[in-house]
């Protein structure tokens, strides 16, 4: 399969604190990708290391084979919305996509004004002006007429409200279904991509918790309930992610490898958001209980 | 590339050209008008007389009298000359300064540098044209103030090598103003806020400034010394142009008894006290003036050193600020 981006071991470090560390994944070619975690986990230092804003501490990224950093020749084929959509805030919408033509070789001027025209979105006002979807929706039109192999959106609808988020998903997905472009879009919400995606990246504290397509990752875990666990190994559980018990009874959200097949658990099936809620429940608040100075 | 930095700056640029043609409209009447005077009290002249050591006693007087009387109607003027020395710096705070610091301060450094062109050649582009601008600006007015100050310069009797007259004119402003936009830029790709970053340029600019004035432009050459008698007939010598470091007067084994001071007795003069004409400061007969001063002819070699300085500074932060640029996410 083709792959798109390809990290090893990829790290980022700002001082003495990784921002991104041992990061190693895998984007074949032609999926919607979500990037989710939380705030703070190394969503838009992966993302600006793609796009080659920054140069890997450690590790190596390539995209289309090629490393993005310092790699002007490679742009050509990445879009890029940065967080908060920064535009030239006293530069109309139609400026902007002159802009876009003097500072890029393939533009497809008349793609962005045919999508702006059809958004409603004025061409003579400063975008400075424009609401904060219409402004996203500016954004995306130039990184469009790009016409990008791979499309990278950095929380584009973190500051949308959700009528807003619904337009701007289903206008991006409208645009890339047909052009086979990959597309990586990062949130701190599932809930904002879940409908969108079909591949999903996981990322806390600085590294890749869970990464596949959406498929094998709902396929591939299972809720199970029975009585009071001790840890011992279950027949079909591959690896337990998340256990909460009561006196008598566990509930384990566990990644499967085969049927489970013990009557002492009834077996359920999890959503998305239940695999990864349960992913980043695990190992993130150890540091700071020491750093505050109070016990665990 | 280039469309974009005139789409940016333009409407910069036209209050800059704005607040230079007001400063034009304010500053050449005011030229004109002194140099009329200049030319009715028939200073020209008296200038290029004075110039010459044996002029008669009588031109003398009339003359120095004359630039008195210029003195006494322009020389306040001599304060404005120390307002216009801030433009170069404020050019760098408000066209270096913001020039990166404001596309990070805004997030827009993310969308500018991942279109096609890539960030170095945006750079250099951008760089390069504030950097022509500001030359081209730099020049105006270092040849306007040329011509502006002349007057005052010749009236004063101090050569433009003296310390405010020597930076307004000639071609040291474009060393300053390129040097100060250069520093703005740096301090913009270091801080990467505007604020922070137009502090650091004036500070940074007022240091390096102070420091080459004060510690490095009397040794661009080696200073020449005179000696005079202390005893003379005549009016005192005067120089006309040259820049005095230090002066003093001294015995003849070549100990300095006073110093920063010159002593000039007519021959044979006594002090009130009936003693001989500066026995009081302990001197001994023979004597002398002496100082230490660069001449007013090096004034272009000394504006040709001082501009390379500051033209070096201004490649060498530019340099650093386009390594810096590739660092910025």
């Amino acid at each position: 399969m083709d792959m798109v981006l390809e990290a090893d071991r990829l790290g980022k470090r700002y001082g003495s604190t990784w921002a991104l560390r041992d990061c190693s994944l895998h984007l074949p070619a032609g999926r919607i990708a979500a990037l989710v975690g939380p705030n703070g986990a190394g969503k838009s230092t992966l993302l600006h290391l793609a796009v080659g804003l920054l140069k890997p501490d450690a590790g190596t990224v390539r995209v289309f084979g090629r490393s993005p950093y310092g790699d002007t020749d490679g742009l050509a084929d990445i879009g890029f919305v940065a967080q908060d959509t920064p535009l030239y805030r006293d530069f109309t919408a139609a400026e902007l996509v002159i802009a876009g033509g003097k500072l890029n070789r393939r533009w497809d001027a008349p793609l962005a004004r045919t999508r702006l025209a059809q958004l409603g979105i004025p061409p003579d006002r400063p975008v400075g002006k424009l609401s904060g979807g219409q402004r996203a929706q500016v954004a995306l039109a130039l990184a469009l007429a790009k016409q990008p192999r791979l499309l990278l959106l950095d929380e584009p609808v973190a500051s949308l409200d959700p009528l807003a988020r619904r337009e701007f998903l289903q206008s991006l997905m409208g645009s890339v279904a047909d052009s086979g472009t990959t597309v990586l879009l990062s949130s701190h919400l599932l809930a904002d991509l879940e409908r969108v995606c079909d591949y999903l990246i996981v990322l806390n504290a600085a590294q890749v918790q869970l990464a596949g397509t959406v498929d094998d990752l709902v396929a591939g875990h299972r809720q199970l309930i029975g009585p009071r666990h001790d840890g011992g190994p279950i027949g079909g559980v591959a690896a337990v992610v998340r256990a909460s018990h009561t006196d008598r009874q566990s509930t384990l959200l566990v990644r499967t490898d085969g049927p489970v097949t013990d009557p002492a658990w009834t077996v359920r099936d999890v959503g998305l958001e239940d695999v990864v809620l349960a992913h980043l429940a695990g190992g993130d608040a150890q540091t700071s209980h020491s750093e505050w100075g109070v016990p665990a | 590339m280039i469309w974009l930095t005139w789409r940016q700056h333009r409407k910069q640029a036209f209050f800059t050209l704005l607040g230079f043609a007001a400063l034009a409209a304010l500053m050449v009447p005011i030229g004109l008008s002194m140099r009329h005077s200049f030319a009715d009290l028939g200073l020209a002249d008296c200038a290029r007389q004075l110039a010459d050591t044996n002029v008669a006693a009588a031109t003398r007087d009339t003359c120095d009298a004359g630039f008195r009387r210029f003195t006494n109607r322009y020389g306040s003027l001599n304060l404005v000359a120390v307002l216009l020395i801030t433009l170069p710096v404020l050019v760098g705070l408000f066209w270096g300064a913001p020039l990166v610091a404001r596309e990070v301060e805004h997030g827009t450094h993310r969308f500018v540098w991942t279109q096609g062109v890539g960030r170095t050649r945006w750079a250099l582009v951008k760089f390069g044209m504030v950097g022509a601008g500001v030359v081209v600006l730099a020049v105006g007015y270092g040849l306007g103030i040329s011509w502006w100050v002349d007057p005052l310069t010749q009236a004063a009797h101090e050569g433009r090598l003296g310390m405010i007259v020597f930076d307004l004119q000639g071609i040291v402003p474009i060393g300053y103003t390129l040097f100060a936009v250069a520093l703005g830029i740096f301090a913009g790709t270091v801080w990467k806020r505007m604020l922070p970053a137009m502090a650091i340029t004036l500070a940074g600019f007022i240091g390096v400034r102070a420091a080459v004035e004060v510690l490095a432009r009397p040794h661009y050459q080696p200073a020449r010394t005179q000696t005079f008698p202390i005893e003379g007939d005549g009016p005192p010598e005067m120089s006309r142009g040259d820049w005095i470091l230090t002066q003093g007067v001294r015995n003849p084994d070549g100990t300095m008894i006073a110093e920063d001071t010159r002593i000039q007795c007519p021959p044979g003069g006594k002090g009130p006290d009936g003693r001989a004409c500066g026995a009081e400061l302990g001197i001994e007969p023979g004597a002398y003036n002496w100082q230490l001063y660069q001449p007013a002819d090096r004034f272009w070699l000394f504006q040709g050193i001082e501009t390379g300085i500051f033209v070096a500074l201004a490649l060498l932060l530019l340099y650093l600020a386009v390594r810096r640029v590739r660092r910025i996410a």
